[in-house]
């Protein structure tokens, strides 16, 4: 038989085997090995090249080369065929349930009161309010007497407190850090703080009165200060910690540390002014407390309140929670129930 | 303070329904917290008169009514009633009607005949059943026969009344007075009030002088004192008006004489007081302070020891009332009284509000007092209780009062501009328009020089002495509403927060980072809950500030711990069935310098955390193990590498509420920054719960002191890490941390990090003894280290932890 033809059929031989046998990598690498390895079938052809007539063996040469090349781009190309197959099936091996839940790290959480303090901090913050802090057991020259409201004052009716000794209680109002603020600064400089904390009064665990609850404080001291710019101020912050169409009024009342005083409302927030259970059928709700400081609250910590005017109020903080999150019983603040807490 | 709206109408027009009139009074600051109608629910109730009357085919006891209610049609409704005729006029509830007891008429069917409505009595109206007659009570409310048909029940029985509530402010003591609050309409109208013609007749030639004397001998409690005496007195009811108007002011009435004593009491806002004159020992009244002792007999039948405090009105012998709070027993007008002492007096405020807490007795009387009266315009009263009761023939009045008035009180005068008041209010009102509000207000205004103003206060107005307090009246008479909001001028401010404010919340968010959530308690504790968390006895925790007055039981000590807090919280948590919680609470804690308090407390910021139940949440894949001592101080941690907090000592310390085995204090010198352990299990079944609890306690200020602010940033290494691994076998008791100490101490600059990666205890290792398993980085920053210099450095580690711990190498 001529070499040519026997090439030739060697090739044929090398694609059927590729063709038909292998069906795994290892099996086609067997295939190589048979054919295009150093002991396979197309060596043992180039090793029997002695027998070649001189002049013919480049020629013999350059088809056993050319059939090699053909057989090893056919293992090449089944080699390629066989992997995506392999790739295939491990991923359909590799197959899971993806909507099993997640594992999850959760995050804690901050209170809700916390949540409305840091929403009420960084409103005023931005107007250039600082935030101060006072005691919370506190002398009744600070809580009561520098506000104008002097021992057996019918005013502290309004507030029961718990008292520790006759001059020492736990403070009923932040705001004694008013008194304490100007106190520590120079006389008649201006003055913009807020003074968020938790004060004490003697009032029974339900869902709208607790024992201890946050409140935040206000003050603004300077040159001019009017009634008109607490108005401008407190609408400024209530549009922005309720939203900017919530209607709000002014009602003038009595607090014994601010002339002329006022209880601001806004309009209900869960019935937009029609009237509802939670304003009692009014469509208003009383949030914060207000007035232009009394000169004789200046006067007691050293302001001259010929030079210099201001306002003040004061907010509940659980009150504003409440309204904000839809939050009708104010015990759930203090209960801390995991149920609730895990909801912020 | 209440008052109906008819008493209101005696003194003054106006329009305004008794809603709109409250919503004035509000935005005036005269606050009105109800409206109380009348007419409350008997909006569709109408008077209707039975036609005819017929059986009901499928009922014994049903009747068939057809009424005529004032339209065309007469209207069928069935009822049960068995006192109904033919002719006669009733109530009837229209279909829609809401009635005052709750029901809600529709139209129906009873036993399969059309109804249309429903004939009332007067207990499903909720009229006053006082005058009615047994039938009227009994069954449906018969009207007169003559009353006409198809009108509002409510105008035929004349209930078009409605009362308001007030709740009025402490300085306002003016607006406890029907007066009082008439002037306040009269100014929101601008209509003219019908003021009272207060005047009466000295009829009697007796003189009050010579029967009667009075004395101060308390100046500074009793400003002035005043008496009539009136004779030949007639005890009987009052007229049914003044019945009226003390009912709806919430006032019950009793006879002519205490009924006139409450109706000036109400109408000008003075209190008054009747005594038997017969029964005064020695004919005097003396205002005194209370010997300590003495007994105080007041009406209400109760006998008090006096503390020597209390102001009382004396006869020669014993006291006989409590100044401006109640009247004596001893001295009380009854139907035989025959002559009788009226007084109106003016009592100090303050100690009239200490005796009446002290005594637990709030009268209409002493809260009056509390606020302060109209003091010139005292004698008004007596002379108008007088002439109320001469009104009715019920006394004959005795010549001159009594008046014992030591110091005139000055009038009050108040110099101002417009200018400040505009400046004060934002306003820019003329000095004509804010005029115009004083003096419909009662002020007298003069024209000072320039564009001065003064202003002379009224009497009846106490609150009134700065120019502040008249720009109070010009705002809320001109309407805050109507003020233009502004925001303030002048310095430009930048807003701050304290160091600690920010440390505060970085630590809060850190935590919540960490899977913690934040719980607010309150400052409150208990000596039970010191014991059950194992505080021991001399502690200084134990040292908790008492309240004077605690509202309850539970919570008499401010606490000095908030580990008592947390663990509450949990439990209240577990009683929910909440078993998996992760917490912390950030908060002062109170250390009083000494007992009693003579100087504020020292408040220090407590951070405690605790944990407890499934590391994870419960799931498919996870949840299935517990938390442990290592999570809580991995906790610490982490929060303290988040600080800034390093290079601190951690070691096996103790904690009272602690495990003893099962405790770490993480130190910085002889600085606690943290104590960090498991539940004491004493503490544990204290408590009772059979769950693991994890705690960590921190100082706030402590752990300020040694954190950093911000973060410093070492560059990346250029040069590539040596990797060495350290495995050894060492007693069960060495502690791992001073094995790292000693390796950080031998292992040189280039020891960049040290990470115990295996703990084993067992078998192969043998009792008493652990394997520990370090890998040890070595790295510099200038260049590539070689072999031989990590090796050195590996073997100074070796030779010191085999000589300092008896280790024996495993490789």
């Amino acid at each position: 038989m001529a070499m040519e033809e026997k090439i030739e059929a060697l090739k044929a031989q090398a694609a059927e085997a590729v063709r038909n046998a292998a069906s795994t990598l290892s099996e086609l690498d067997d295939i190589r090995v048979q054919f295009l390895g150093k002991k396979g079938e197309f060596t043992s052809i180039l090793r029997g090249m002695g027998a070649v007539a001189k002049e013919d063996r480049p020629k013999i040469g350059k088809i056993v080369n050319e059939a090699k090349a053909q057989v090893e781009a056919l293992i090449a190309e089944k080699n390629e065929e066989l992997k995506a197959r392999a790739l295939e099936e491990r991923l359909a091996q590799e197959k899971i349930d993806v909507t099993l839940p997640g594992r999850r790290q959760p995050l804690g959480h901050l209170h809700p009161l916390t949540l409305t303090l840091e929403r009420i901090k960084d409103i005023f913050f931005r107007m250039g309010f600082s935030v101060e802090e006072g005691p919370e057991i506190e002398r009744d020259y600070f809580n009561f007497e520098a506000l104008n409201l002097p021992k057996d004052h019918p005013a502290r009716d309004m507030q029961d407190s718990f008292y520790i000794t006759d001059e020492i209680l736990m403070r009923s109002q932040t705001s004694p850090v008013q008194a304490r603020t100007m106190q520590k600064n120079e006389p008649n400089a201006p003055i913009r703080m807020i003074a968020p904390g938790r004060v004490y009064r003697r009032d029974e665990y339900d869902a709208t009165h607790s024992p201890m609850f946050t409140q935040v404080e206000g003050l603004v001291i300077d040159e001019g200060i009017s009634l008109g710019d607490l108005k401008g101020t407190l609408e400024l912050f209530l549009h922005q910690i309720f939203n900017e169409n919530v209607g709000v009024r002014f009602r003038p009342s009595f607090f014994p540390f601010t002339e002329p005083s006022a209880e601001v409302d806004i309009s209900c927030v869960m019935c937009h002014g029609k009237g509802c259970k939670v304003c009692k059928g009014t469509g208003w709700l009383e949030i914060l407390g207000a007035g232009m400081v009394h000169p004789h609250v200046l006067e007691m910590s050293g302001y001259d309140p010929k030079k210099v005017s201001g306002f003040a109020f004061g907010m509940g903080v659980e009150r504003i929670a409440m309204l904000s999150y839809g939050v009708d019983d104010l015990r759930l603040f203090y209960d801390n129930d995991q149920r609730f807490l895990s909801q912020f | 303070m209440q008052v109906s709206i008819k008493w209101l109408k005696h003194y003054i027009d106006f329009d305004w329904s008794a809603e709109e009139l409250a919503d004035k009074y509000t935005m005036a600051g005269v606050p009105v917290e109800n409206v109380v109608r009348q007419d409350e629910g008997l909006d569709k109730v109408i008077t209707g008169r039975i036609e005819e009357i017929t059986a009901h085919p499928d009922s014994d006891h049903l009747q068939i009514c057809q009424m005529n209610v004032g339209g065309k049609d007469r209207i069928q409704i069935i009822t049960g009633a068995q006192n109904v005729k033919e002719g006669q006029v009733v109530p009837v509830a229209m279909v829609g009607a809401h009635l005052p007891n709750g029901a809600h008429i529709k139209k129906g069917k009873l036993r399969g005949l059309p109804s249309n409505g429903m004939l009332c009595s007067a207990g499903e109206l909720h009229l006053d059943t006082t005058n009615l007659t047994e039938e009227q009570l009994n069954g449906i409310y018969i009207l007169p026969e003559d009353t006409p048909v198809g009108v509002p029940v409510a105008s035929v029985l004349g209930l078009d009344d409605a009362v308001l509530e007030f709740e009025l402010t402490a300085n306002r003591g003016d607006c406890f007075s029907v007066l009082g609050l008439v002037r306040e309409i009269a100014v929101l109208t601008g209509n003219q009030p019908k003021w009272p013609v207060i005047q009466c007749k000295e009829d009697d030639e007796a003189k009050a002088a010579e029967m009667l004397s009075c004395g101060i001998d308390a100046p500074e409690l009793c400003q002035r004192y005043t008496a009539r005496v009136i004779k030949n007195v007639k005890i009987g009811p009052s007229p049914v008006w003044m019945q009226e108007r003390l009912e709806g002011a919430g006032i019950r009435a009793i006879n002519n004489v205490v009924d006139v004593t409450n109706y000036v009491m109400l109408e000008l806002g003075q209190p008054m007081h009747a005594y038997d004159y017969d029964q005064i020992t020695g004919h005097t009244l003396t205002a005194r302070l209370a010997k300590a002792g003495e007994n105080l007999h007041t009406l209400d039948d109760s006998d008090r020891v006096a503390k020597g405090t209390e102001l009382v009105i004396a006869d020669s012998e014993h006291p006989a009332g409590l100044a401006g709070i109640m009247g004596g027993l001893e001295t009380e007008v009854t139907e035989n009284t025959k002559t009788i002492v009226l007084e109106a007096a003016s009592f100090n405020g303050p100690n009239i509000r200490r005796t009446s807490r002290a005594c637990g007795l709030h009268t209409e009387a002493s809260g009056r007092f509390e606020r302060g009266v109209n003091v010139p315009d005292i004698p008004q009263a007596l002379d108008r209780a007088a002439q109320l009761l001469q009104d009715m023939g019920a006394c004959t009045v005795t010549q001159g009062i009594i008046d014992v008035y030591p110091e005139l009180k000055a009038k009050v005068t108040i110099d101002y501009t417009a200018d400040q008041i505009n400046r004060r209010l934002g306003t820019a009102l003329t000095a004509v328009q804010m005029n115009e509000i004083l003096v419909k207000l009662g002020f007298d205004v003069q024209k000072l020089a320039g564009d001065k103003f003064r202003a002379t206060v009224p009497n009846w107005r106490n609150d009134c002495t700065l120019m502040e307090d008249l720009s109070e009246e010009v705002a809320r008479i001109y309407g805050l509403d109507n003020i233009k909001s502004t925001t303030p001028f002048g310095h430009v401010m930048q807003g701050q927060k304290s160091e600690k404010q920010v440390f505060v919340e970085r630590i809060k968010h850190i935590l919540v980072g960490l899977g913690m959530t934040e719980e607010l308690s309150f400052s409150f504790t208990n000596t039970d809950m010191l014991d059950k968390l194992l505080v021991p006895a001399d502690s200084k925790l134990r040292q908790a500030i008492p309240i004077m007055n605690p509202l309850t039981d539970e919570a008499p000590l401010v606490r000095t711990c908030l580990l008592t807090s947390i663990m509450e919280n949990a439990l209240r948590n577990f009683s929910r069935k909440n078993m998996d919680l992760k917490y912390f609470d950030v908060a002062p804690v109170f250390f009083p310098k000494q007992l009693p308090l003579t100087e504020l407390p020292e408040e220090r910021l407590e951070l405690v955390g605790l944990i407890t139940g499934r590391r994870e949440t419960a799931g498919w894949n996870q949840g299935n193990e517990n938390v442990d001592f290592y999570d809580m101080k991995g906790i610490v941690e982490e929060l303290f590498l988040q600080l800034g907090l390093t290079r601190y000592t951690v070691e096996a310390g103790e904690h009272f509420a602690l495990h003893p085995g099962k405790t770490a204090l993480f130190k910085k010198g002889r600085d606690v920054l943290a104590a960090v352990g498991e539940l004491h299990p004493q503490a544990a079944a204290n408590f009772g719960v059979k769950q693991k609890f994890y705690l960590f306690t921190m100082d706030v200020a402590t752990l300020m002191k040694y954190s950093g602010q911000q973060a410093k940033i070492e560059s990346l290494p250029k040069y590539p890490a040596i990797s060495r691994d350290l495995a050894m076998v060492v007693d069960t008791d060495t502690a791992a941390g001073e094995i790292e100490r000693v390796i950080k101490k031998h292992g040189g600059n280039e020891l960049k990090s040290i990470t115990l990666f295996d703990v084993y205890t067992g078998a192969q290792v043998g009792e008493g003894k652990k394997s520990l398993a370090f890998n040890l980085q070595f790295q510099s920053k200038e260049r590539t280290l070689k072999d031989e210099e990590a090796d050195q450095a590996f073997q100074n580690i070796l030779q010191a932890v085999e000589q300092q711990f008896a280790a024996e190498l495993r490789s």
